[in-house]
Order: structure tokens, then C-alpha cells, then sequence
């Protein structure tokens, strides 16, 4: 048996492990003593791996290029030249026709590696000439990265992984860390055994809100209202640490004059909070020696997310709670590598490292290096934004590369509606997906396992994964495939391997030139900012010496004025919808659903999950299928009826085909991050009164797209490759 | 004494880690793939209440009202646990009528007989299904080993006598404290 190190390909805990290969298959994984992982795994890490191996459960692996002569035509299978001769054809036309910012490329922050983000955001800049280039992290955590930068000047976990089992308090926020990250989760129970105080503020009895020492179990879409009554607080109780706010922050009176309407009682409405606990809340938070702040999607998903996250880091700046150990503020990265696509500028904003494209020397600076006149200064389009682009007209060419929109992105009708909208569409996947099908182009890429790279956990640590099995099928490596595009396309760009490509980024970028290769092999980690090679391990936290990352060097104190969620509840949807995850799934599912273990614990069509009053009062029996819709959509799916579940809302997570949830969210943005509201939808669920209809209804519907998908890249299997013209 | 796996309810996450650890370790193979929604059949499972998610499983009882309730003689004590000679049960189900912990279940496999070196289908074959410690894997009990909070543990004699004593010296500073 063969042991290759890896790093897991699922949440952004960044766990390291060996995985066991036989006859170049994947039989199984061997926890190690990673930084952040110390040995443990959760069952994704432990029993995730079969998807490599093609198992062929929810969906095929991509063993070949395929095309679609016409949109109405099936797949063809096409040689590798054939298609990266119509990939750079196309876009070219589209580039000559309409101009670079006609093509939308996305970045991947799934199993691909930061070499291969950094290879796609410059194709986007460098060969096409946009900054339209963006990651699933829009959907995510970009009001945490918009946020902070604004307030703290980095946008990231200002702490380590390993520093939340070391706090003396934990303010988690809107964040299930037990279903997002299980290993952090064991960070959170040590820091408990060792004395810390939790407090937990969500509106679901979540795991942690079951082991908190003080829960605030807040009205879905009050955050707002709760962080200023926090912040107020703080103020009036004189519980902040004035010699921190008068050294190291600015715009304090400003911020007092805001948060001054939010009291306790003023927000016990809005929030459903007795007074007493918010104030209990800040007393443990404030008394506290060291105090951690971690929040996840529950703040982010929201139309104040960005506004929000700035109040939160307003709490660390009042308690002086930055710039030293166990203390700071988390926004905990989902998906493995979400935090490596946004370090690499897989935004339409920043090159690699944070450097503004809107600045003029650094863009000569990556000009110089790249080869070309000059680069885009405009800031590029997000991935939100494509529907109303191309409903416009301004967006007619979309590169999409291990993503799955059609599954993951709010208001599906209105994905589907984009997709069709544009003139050339290629997917660059490992697996036939929803989106995949909706494509003209699909190029088969290696998957996690197949190929070696660099991965960012959640707390800026970098760490190398290698190559565990050989490729499947044509399979190419991701970052080759957009190098033979870019060529085709008359810009020759070739690279031997990953360790070039992050050593020209390492040129590039100052926060991560100390991360060498060499200091990342084996169980190395490299945490960034590493500006020296001699800087063995980088920077465990943020903001030494309390220096911020902003003009002043001051952090920011911000507050504003709280405003409802968009979507209003009525009597036509009286419900309120939010989306969340589950342990034993990942993302899209095209993983996780290939795996047997996970898919056995958990099928289609998934669950809404509801308060035991609503379900007797909508006369739903637990385990029964339901009808839920909204003003875009309608659904079904499997009641789970639960006291953790709120009154008045439901929850369901969002990787089921049948039941998904994105039929039913809209495209409510945050203003700043473009991040849609999926915590917050109004709708109806309905009894079905005919279940044994409704079941084999279910079983159909999967089945059918199921074959579709698979019979998809099976029927090309067999076909001779097409000659196309 | 008879040992047992332990759940603490103040680390549980509920994330089910140690069911798929403890079907993968029954499974003949050791391998996920032949895992599917029927043949799942952990004997640890994760139970999630309003106020409590915690892992259940046997207590491998010291006086085991499976093992008294059993016609055949299939439960025995062995190796400190109780454990079941499946070649003798018959699935009458009393073991699952006497455990006051619903933690013992009677599943059906297909039963295969050999004839001349030709194996044939034999109807199904019942087995009293529960917690065996794992006796036979040399890297101990699968669930404890997975769980990712090490919110389950093996309780033995030396380690219960161990946390007694700590509970008693613990109670005795307490009296002083008074």
C-alpha cells in the first residue's frame, strides 16, 4: 500500500492526512499531525475520498472533452486540440466583438490548488484583458473580506485555528461550527474544558448553542440590531478599554452617536432578546482576559453582511480583543480552499496578495513580469452580478471553472436564464454537474488526488498537498488547460509544474514571497503574511504591535443603522427560509454525493427542517414530503420536524437536486460584497396529501436527472472523436 | 468488570462520525464502497434531543437482561464485554424486548451454505445486532478512534476506579470547603 500526504479537499479546517492507494486507487486515509488538524478528522476527511475513484453514485467523473455543436444538440466527444481550438476561437471572437469585458471567468475554491487560481485570474487579466474574474467566495465570505479590510485592512481570520482552543471567551456568531467544521469544533469544546466562557448567538439551537454558557437565541435578520446593542453596551456600562480606542482606533464619537438609539430594551423587539442577556453578553465578553469572535455565514449571507462584519470587528477594537494571542476576530472559510482563491486574486478587485488592481504601479509591476502593455484598471464584474450583465447584454462569454452555479447560486431560474443567455460557455470540472450540462463546452480536469499543489486553511495557513493517483481518463491538470487556451489564443504560457507557478507568484506578491516550497514539504506550513524566507512559520496573528493595515494604522470603529431583510414575510408566504449546510455534505454534492459513506447517511431529497408548533399547526407529520415555495420557485422535500428549529422559520441545506433550496432564495444583495440573502426567503410549505405520489415522484425526478447526467459523458464515452469542423 | 464506550454529551456534535467508523469497522472488507442506505447498520447511534446530541450504544451490562432474557445461549460474557455467538441465535427478538437501553436490534443477512464447494443461497439468516467493542480489530474500537471531539472513550475497571477515586478526593476537598 502507497501512502501519499494530502491535505482534505472539503472545509477550510485545512486537515492534513495520507491517503492509502492501491493499484492507484484511493482505499482509504490516515490521520496526521497537521498544525490545525493535530491528528483528528471528521467523517468528510475520514470516509470523502471515493469520489476520486469515479464511482459513478450521484454522477460521472469528466473523462473526456465534449461539445455541443448547437444548444439543442447533445454532447459530441472532441479531442483535447479540437477543444482548446474552439475555447480560443470563441473567446476570441467574443473579445474582438463585444471587448474583454464581455468574457466572465470564475477561479475555484475547491480541489484545484492556488496554482491553478493564480494560472486563471491571469489568463483573465493578461490574455483576455478583464478583471472579470471572481470565486464562490461572493456568495460566502466576501462581506467578511470587504468588511474587515475596510475596518482592519486584511480581510482574513485575524487569529490561527489553534488559538480558539486557548481563549478565555468565545463570541460565536451566526456560525455552526459543529456542521461547517468539526475539527474547529473540538478547538471550541477544549477551549470550554480549559475555563472559557461561550456565548452563542443564532437563531437554531445549533450544537454549540447547546454546550454555550450563555445563548442568544435572536429573530432571523436582526444581527444588525443586536452587534450596536452590543457595541451600546460596551459604551454605557463602561466596559471598553479606552486607552486601546484612543491609541488605536478612530472615528469613536461617530460610532458612540450611532449605536447610542441601541439599547438593550430599544433592540428587545427586533432581536426577541431579553435586555438582560445582551448586556450578560458583553459583560463575559468584555471581563473576559482574551476574547475570540468567530462568525460564519450567518452573518455574512445577508444584505448588511458587510455591515456587519464591521460592527463585529468594532467589538474586538472597543475590548481591545486584536494584535496579540487567543484573541481577534474569525470569519471561519467554508470551502478548502476559498481563502486560497480570494489570496490569489481570483477577485474582481485585487491581483495575488491584495494588491488593488486600480493601482497604477502595481499593475505595472504585473504587466512587467506578465509581458503585456498594460493591464485592466477596472475593477471586473462579480459572479452576482452575471444575471443582470447578460440580461443587458454587456456578458456573452463564461469560463467556468469548478463551480456549479446552477445548484449553489440564489434564484435558480434566473442562473439557468444567464447561462442560456450567453453565446459560449465552457465548465471545467471533474464531474458532470447541473451547470456542466448547460454548457457548450466541457473540459475534463484532474481532481484532488491527481494532481499536487498548495491549499490556504481558513487561518491564512498554506500547506502542500501531492499527487496520491494517476490521472483519469484526459484528464489534464487544470492550470494546463487554461496555459494550452492562452496559447492558442496567442499568448504562449507554459509552466512545468506547480512550483513554477507559485514561485512567480511568490515574486509577485510580498505578503507570500517567505512561503517556499521547501518550507511547505511534509507536514510544513507557511501562515501569510511571510514577507522573508527566514520567517520560518510567518504570522500565527494579524496585527502585531496593534498596526493596522489602513492609512491611518488606526482600526476603524464603525456602526449603522440596522433595516429589515429584504424579502418580506406575508400571508401569501408567512415563512421564513435559510439555508445552511450539513455535516456529511460539501458544497454542490457532486463530492460528497460520490462518496458512499457520506451519500448513505444522507439522500435526496433532503430536509426542510421546522418547529414541532408550525409543522401541528401546517397539520405535517416528521419524515413526511412537503410542498415549500416562494415568490421563484416551488420545491419538494422531506419535513424534519425539530425543537432546535425555530418558530416561524424553516432551514434547509443546499445541495439537493430534488429538494433545492436555490430555486427558492432571490437575488437580494449585499450592496458592497454583491452577496445574496439566502438566510432570509419568504415562503409557503405545504402538506402533501398524497405521500405514496409524492415518493415516487421524488425517485423519478432523481433518477431521471441523474441519468441524464450520467448518460451525459456515457454516451460520448463510446463515440469516436468528433472531427469539428 | 465489563468494559464499555462511554459518551460525554458535552463534547457531542452529533456529526455521526462514529456510526460510519463503526459500519466500516463490521464490514468484511474494511472498504466504504459496498456502503449503501441498506446495509447501514451501526451499533453506535447519534441522538439528537432539543437539549442533548449524544452517541448510544451497549452498556455491556455486569448482570445483561439480553443475555438472561436469551432462549438459545447466543449472549455470553467474553473478553470483559458481552458479546453474541451469532451461529446460535434465532432472532426471537427477546434480547431487544429485555434491553432497557434500545441498543440491541435483529437484523437479517442473506445465509449462504456450502455444498460440495458451491455456495447457495440459505433464506436469510438472523443476528442479534449490537456493540461487540470492536474485539476483534487490533487498533481497538472503531468509534472511539474517529470521533472528532474524543467525546467517546473505553471505560475498563482501571480507568472507572481511576475517575472514582478523583470524584472522591474531589468530594472529600468539598467537605472541607463547608
Amino acid at each position: 500500500m502507497e501512502k501519499h500526504m494530502s491535505v482534505c479537499p472539503y472545509c477550510g479546517t485545512g486537515c492534513k492526512f495520507n491517503l492509502l492507494v492501491e493499484n492507484e486507487k484511493v482505499v482509504g486515509v490516515e490521520p496526521l499531525n497537521g498544525i490545525t488538524n493535530e491528528g483528528r478528522l471528521c467523517l468528510k476527511g475520514l470516509y470523502g475520498y471515493d469520489f476520486v475513484n469515479d464511482t459513478k453514485i450521484l454522477t460521472p467523473r469528466l473523462l473526456h472533452p465534449m461539445y455541443r455543436r448547437s444548444r439543442d444538440a447533445d454532447f459530441e466527444r472532441i479531442s483535447w486540440d479540437e477543444a482548446i481550438k474552439i475555447a480560443a476561437t470563441k473567446f476570441s471572437e467574443i473579445k474582438s466583438k463585444y471587448g474583454p469585458d464581455a468574457i466572465m471567468t470564475t477561479g475555484s475554491s475547491r480541489g484545484c490548488g492556488n496554482e491553478t487560481n493564480f494560472v486563471m485570474q491571469k489568463f483573465a487579466r493578461a490574455v483576455i484583458g478583464t478583471n472579470n474574474v471572481d470565486n464562490c467566495a461572493r456568495v460566502c465570505h466576501a462581506p467578511s473580506v470587504a468588511g474587515l479590510a475596510q475596518t482592519l485592512g486584511n480581510g482574513a481570520m485575524s487569529n490561527s485555528i489553534q488559538e480558539i482552543g486557548e481563549t478565555d471567551c468565545l463570541l460565536i456568531f451566526g456560525y455552526n461550527v459543529a456542521d461547517s467544521h468539526p475539527v474547529i469544533a473540538r478547538r471550541v469544546i477544549e477551549a470550554k474544558e480549559k475555563g472559557a466562557k461561550v456565548i452563542v448567538c443564532d437563531p437554531r439551537k445549533i450544537e454549540t448553542a447547546r454546550l454555550a454558557d450563555l445563548y442568544l437565541p435572536l429573530k432571523n435578520g436582526s444581527n444588525m440590531a443586536l452587534v450596536n446593542a452590543f457595541a451600546n453596551v460596551l459604551i454605557t456600562e463602561n466596559l471598553y478599554d479606552k486607552s486601546y480606542v484612543a491609541n488605536h482606533t478612530e472615528g469613536f464619537e461617530e460610532y458612540k452617536a450611532i449605536v447610542s438609539k441601541y439599547t438593550p430594551e430599544y433592540v428587545a423587539d427586533i432581536t426577541g432578546l431579553d435586555p438582560d442577556d445582551i448586556r450578560e453578553a458583553m459583560r463575559i465578553y468584555a471581563a473576559a482576559p482574551s476574547a475570540t469572535i468567530l462568525w460564519g455565514m450567518g452573518v455574512t449571507q445577508w444584505t448588511m453582511g458587510v455591515d456587519v462584519v464591521k460592527g463585529l470587528s468594532g467589538l474586538a477594537l472597543l475590548t481591545g480583543n486584536l494584535g496579540r494571542p487567543h484573541v481577534g476576530v474569525g470569519p471561519v472559510r467554508g470551502q478548502n480552499n476559498v481563502q486560497g482563491s480570494c489570496d490569489l486574486g481570483v477577485l474582481p478587485n485585487v491581483f495575488p496578495g491584495y494588491q488593488p488592481v486600480t493601482d497604477a504601479a502595481i499593475r505595472a509591476k504585473f504587466a512587467k513580469r506578465w509581458g503585456v502593455a498594460s493591464l485592466p484598471d477596472k475593477v471586473g464584474a462579480m459572479v452576482t452580478d452575471v444575471p443582470h450583465l447578460v440580461e443587458h447584454g454587456k456578458l456573452k462569454g463564461y469560463y467556468i471553472m469548478g463551480e456549479d452555479p446552477a445548484q449553489t447560486d440564489p434564484d435558480l431560474t434566473a442562473v439557468r436564464k444567464s447561462l442560456a443567455g450567453m453565446e459560449f460557455v465552457i465548465v471545467q470540472d471533474i464531474f458532470m454537474t447541473k451547470t456542466a450540462m448547460l454548457a457548450d463546452l466541457v473540459l475534463p480536469a484532474t481532481s484532488w488526488g491527481e494532481h499536487e499543489g498548495v491549499f490556504t486553511a481558513a487561518d491564512r495557513t498554506f500547506q502542500r498537498f501531492y499527487q496520491a493517483v494517476p490521472p483519469k481518463g484526459e484528464c489534464k491538470h487544470d492550470w494546463e488547460i487554461i496555459a494550452e487556451i492562452a496559447t492558442a489564443m496567442g499568448y504562449p504560457m507554459h509552466y512545468q509544474n506547480t512550483q513554477e507557478i507559485w514561485d512567480e507568484l511568490r515574486e509577485l506578491a510580498p505578503k507570500f514571497y517567505g512561503a517556499t516550497y521547501e518550507k511547505m514539504e511534509g507536514l510544513g506550513y507557511v501562515q501569510w503574511p511571510c514577507y522573508e524566507v527566514e520567517d520560518a512559520h510567518g504570522a500565527k496573528y494579524l496585527y502585531h504591535g496593534n498596526k493596522f493595515e489602513r492609512p491611518s494604522g488606526k482600526g476603524l470603529l464603525y456602526a449603522c443603522e440596522w433595516h429589515p431583510p429584504m424579502d418580506q414575510t406575508d400571508s401569501d408566504f408567512p415563512m421564513i427560509l435559510c439555508t445552511v449546510r450539513e455535516v456529511g455534505h460539501y458544497s454542490c454534492r457532486s463530492m460528497t454525493g460520490n462518496c458512499s459513506a457520506l451519500q448513505t447517511l444522507a439522500d435526496e431529497p433532503g430536509f426542510v427542517t421546522m418547529n414541532p408548533k408550525d409543522a401541528k399547526r401546517l397539520g405535517i407529520k416528521d419524515r413526511e414530503l412537503v410542498h415549500v415555495s416562494s415568490r421563484r420557485g416551488k420545491i419538494i422535500t422531506r419535513a424534519q420536524i425539530t425543537e432546535r428549529t425555530n418558530e416561524g422559520a424553516v432551514y434547509m441545506t443546499y445541495q439537493w437536486w430534488i429538494g433545492a433550496c436555490n430555486e427558492l432564495t432571490g437575488e437580494n444583495f449585499d450592496p458592497t460584497s454583491k452577496t445574496p440573502e439566502y438566510k432570509y426567503s419568504a415562503v409557503k410549505v405545504e402538506p402533501i396529501a398524497d405521500q405514496l405520489w409524492a415518493e415516487n415522484h421524488v425517485q423519478q425526478e432523481y433518477a431521471s436527472l441523474k441519468g441524464k447526467l450520467r448518460g451525459a459523458v456515457e454516451n460520448t464515452a463510446a463515440m469516436k472523436v468528433a472531427e469539428v469542423a | 468488570m465489563n468494559r464499555f464506550v462511554a459518551a460525554d454529551p458535552g463534547k457531542c456534535i452529533g456529526c455521526r462520525t462514529c456510526e460510519i467508523a463503526c459500519a466500516m469497522a463490521h464490514r468484511p472488507d474494511g472498504s466504504t464502497e459496498a456502503l449503501a442506505p441498506t446495509n447501514f447498520e451501526p451499533r453506535i447511534r447519534v441522538i439528537k434531543t432539543a437539549t442533548v446530541s449524544t452517541a448510544v450504544m451497549c452498556h455491556h451490562c455486569e448482570d445483561a437482561p439480553c443475555l438472561n432474557a436469551c432462549p438459545e445461549g447466543a449472549i455470553v460474557y467474553r473478553a470483559d464485554s458481552v458479546q453474541v455467538d451469532q451461529s446460535r441465535c434465532v432472532g426471537c427478538k427477546n434480547c431487544v424486548m429485555a434491553c432497557p437501553f434500545g441498543v440491541m436490534e435483529v437484523i437479517t443477512v442473506p445465509a449462504v451454505k456450502s455444498i460440495a464447494g458451491i455456495q447457495v443461497s440459505a433464506g436469510v439468516k438472523a443476528r442479534a445486532h449490537k456493540c461487540d467493542l470492536c474485539i476483534d480489530r487490533a487498533a481497538g474500537q472503531a468509534c472511539v478512534g474517529a470521533c472528532p471531539t474524543n467525546a467517546l472513550r473505553l471505560v475498563d475497571e482501571a480507568s472507572l476506579q481511576q475517575s472514582l477515586a478523583e470524584l472522591r478526593e474531589r468530594t472529600a476537598i468539598a467537605a472541607i470547603a463547608v
